[in-house]
């Protein structure tokens, strides 16, 4: 079974800074693999292990996120191809079509997965847009994936229904952070990634033609939450009558 | 201007429909509303309900194509879709076909120039981002960011757009327990987090819920991780957004993933034995303390004032 993984590295939300008028400090921040992409890659090496096969894994990115190729590598992947592009002039159809254009050429694929969103923007749309774009049968938001034989039978996890879905194979799946636990690879599995097979590509080699105008972010600035941030500290009888005359007080407590 | 609201689910239309009669008012033009069922839920002067051999409810893949079909022969500018997790395969794929750029999860769109303009929650919620997305495009509206227009009563206009072709097969559906947990309606929410040490435990959230007439929602561990709650009571950026008017997390740190979730709650506050625990940061009010102690001793004020 020949299996691609879509992962992206992305700027890390936790460590993300602001400057006093409130604008992120792109520049020079921290930044990881998008957290759940690992469910993805962890799946994928389920099916690896139960299928037998490899996994590629393909990101569009700076060449910082050869770290994030690195740490999925380490955790047992095959291989890597990182399509070598400014993540702030592209946008979701964009990185669906170069990510199509690379598994069409290394393909072809018997599965390919993405997350249900990355954990900086969660469009959550690059993973339909490339079933769309590759014609394949794709599943999104999926927590559960059998592949008994040359057809896939997936469970869709949506807002009212869990729904059962089957397609043969080839297929796109996004999957949900709920499908697996990610594995943490060895220093050992670490210290072997770097040996693994790693090919850049420039975007210009996988796609020409004109592209439609991007959908671009004009501007970000850090969203206030104006709470009130009171804190109580002491004996437990006290704090619990304090914190329930404030309720009380802002009127949300049942009469 | 032509704007379409469309969405699988009928309230989520409604609200699209909000949002397009906004947009087709500004620009002098006007609006429709699409649905898939029999129209009669549907907001709206102007309804068109798309009909097919295909099953369009269950399948988004088949939704999209009846979509598709039916927005190159009426050519809309703009189809606004209700960001449910089928809302946006439905956008996503809709795009593709018809070659057009899509933006997901926005909110207070506008018209300016050639562009719709929107405001759009990223990095986990951390920031807000102003996004422009030239016409003609589609987007996905973030669920519970417009008030749905009413139902109205003109009938819908059938368009049947035939059998159309898809690769998945959807083979079973098993709704989710109405009632057992209704988060995104809820008034009052009492959250449990990785504080709570054991299952068993989660009585003492429980119970303290009933006690205020609330339900009981919890951080991603519990659920995903732990498996000590249904997926259908995770609050965060990869589960529910709530709205209520109190949300008492209890032993829950506020990772941003959660907090992305609660931001529109009236009121929050929280327990938590950990000082520097960043929920403290995102609440109205806090009590710095056990959880194991503190919620009793809550239990026992709200009795004793019920006397």
């Amino acid at each position: 079974m020949k299996i691609a993984v879509c992962v992206k590295h992305a700027v890390d939300e936790a460590e993300l800074k602001v400057d006093s008028s409130g604008s992120p400090l792109l520049a020079g921040a921290a930044s990881k693999m998008s957290t759940f992409d690992k469910n993805a890659v962890e799946e994928a090496l389920r099916l690896k292990a139960a299928h037998a096969g490899d996994v590629t894994i393909i990101t569009v990115g700076p060449t910082e996120a050869k770290k994030s190729m690195k740490e999925a590598l380490a955790m047992g992947a095959d291989k890597g191809v990182l399509v070598t592009a400014d993540p702030m002039s592209i946008d979701t159809r964009g990185t669906a079509e170069l990510l199509a254009a690379v598994i069409k050429k290394g393909g072809p694929y018997d599965v390919v997965l993405c997350s249900e969103g990355s954990s900086d923007v969660y469009s959550g749309l690059v993973p339909p847009m490339l079933g769309e774009l590759l014609g394949l049968p794709y599943f999104g938001y999926v927590r559960k994936v059998e592949v008994p034989g040359q057809s896939a039978r997936v469970e869709r996890a949506l807002e009212d229904s869990i729904d059962v879905l089957e397609a043969p194979l080839p297929f796109v799946a996004s999957v949900v952070s709920e499908i697996n636990e990610p594995r943490y690879p060895t220093l050992i599995q670490i210290m072997q990634a770097g040996k693994k097979p790693m090919e850049e590509i420039s975007p210009d080699v996988l796609l020409s033609g004109s592209k439609p105008a991007p959908t671009l972010f004009t501007s970000m600035k850090a969203q206030a939450m104006a709470r009130k941030k009171v804190v109580f500290e002491g004996a437990p009888e006290e704090t619990a009558r304090k914190l329930v005359d404030a309720l009380s007080g802002e009127g949300v407590l049942p009469r | 201007m032509k704007v379409w609201a469309f969405s699988e689910s009928p309230s989520a239309a409604n609200e699209a429909a909000a949002a397009a009669s906004g947009l087709a008012s500004s620009s002098g033009g006007s609006y429709a509303v699409v649905g898939l069922d029999d129209g009669t839920g549907l907001a709206g002067e102007e309804k068109l309900v798309l009909k097919s051999a295909s099953p369009l409810l269950t399948s988004p893949e088949a939704a999209a194509g009846a979509l598709a079909l039916a927005a190159k022969e009426a050519k809309p500018d703009l189809i606004l879709v209700g960001s449910t997790r089928n809302g946006k395969e439905i956008a996503a794929r809709l795009a593709v076909k018809m070659g057009w750029p899509c933006a997901s999860d926005v909110f207070g769109v506008t018209l300016a120039g050639a562009s719709l303009h929107g405001k759009r929650n990223v990095f986990a919620g951390k920031l807000i981002a102003e996004v422009a997305v030239p016409i003609p495009c589609v987007a996905t509206l973030k669920v519970g960011s417009y008030p749905g227009l009413p139902a109205s009563p003109t009938a819908g206009t059938p368009k049947d757009v035939g059998q159309v072709a898809t690769k998945v097969r959807v083979v079973g559906r098993q709704e989710k327990k109405k009632g057992t947990v209704d988060l995104k309606g809820a008034k009052l929410i009492v959250a449990a987090g990785r504080g709570v040490k054991k299952k068993e435990d989660l009585a003492i959230i429980s119970d303290l819920a009933s006690e205020l007439g609330g339900a009981v929602g919890c951080s991603r561990p519990l659920s995903s991780d732990m498996g000590w709650l249904p997926e259908e009571h995770h609050i965060g950026l990869t589960g529910i957004s709530v709205h209520p008017d109190l949300y008492l997390a209890v032993g829950i740190s506020g990772q941003l993933q959660h907090v992305a979730g609660i931001k529109d709650s009236k009121v929050i506050a929280a327990v938590n034995n950990d000082k520097s625990a960043p929920i403290f940061e995102v609440s109205d009010y806090g009590v710095l303390g056990d959880l194991y102690a503190v919620i009793p001793a809550i239990m026992k004020e709200l009795k004793a004032r019920h006397r």
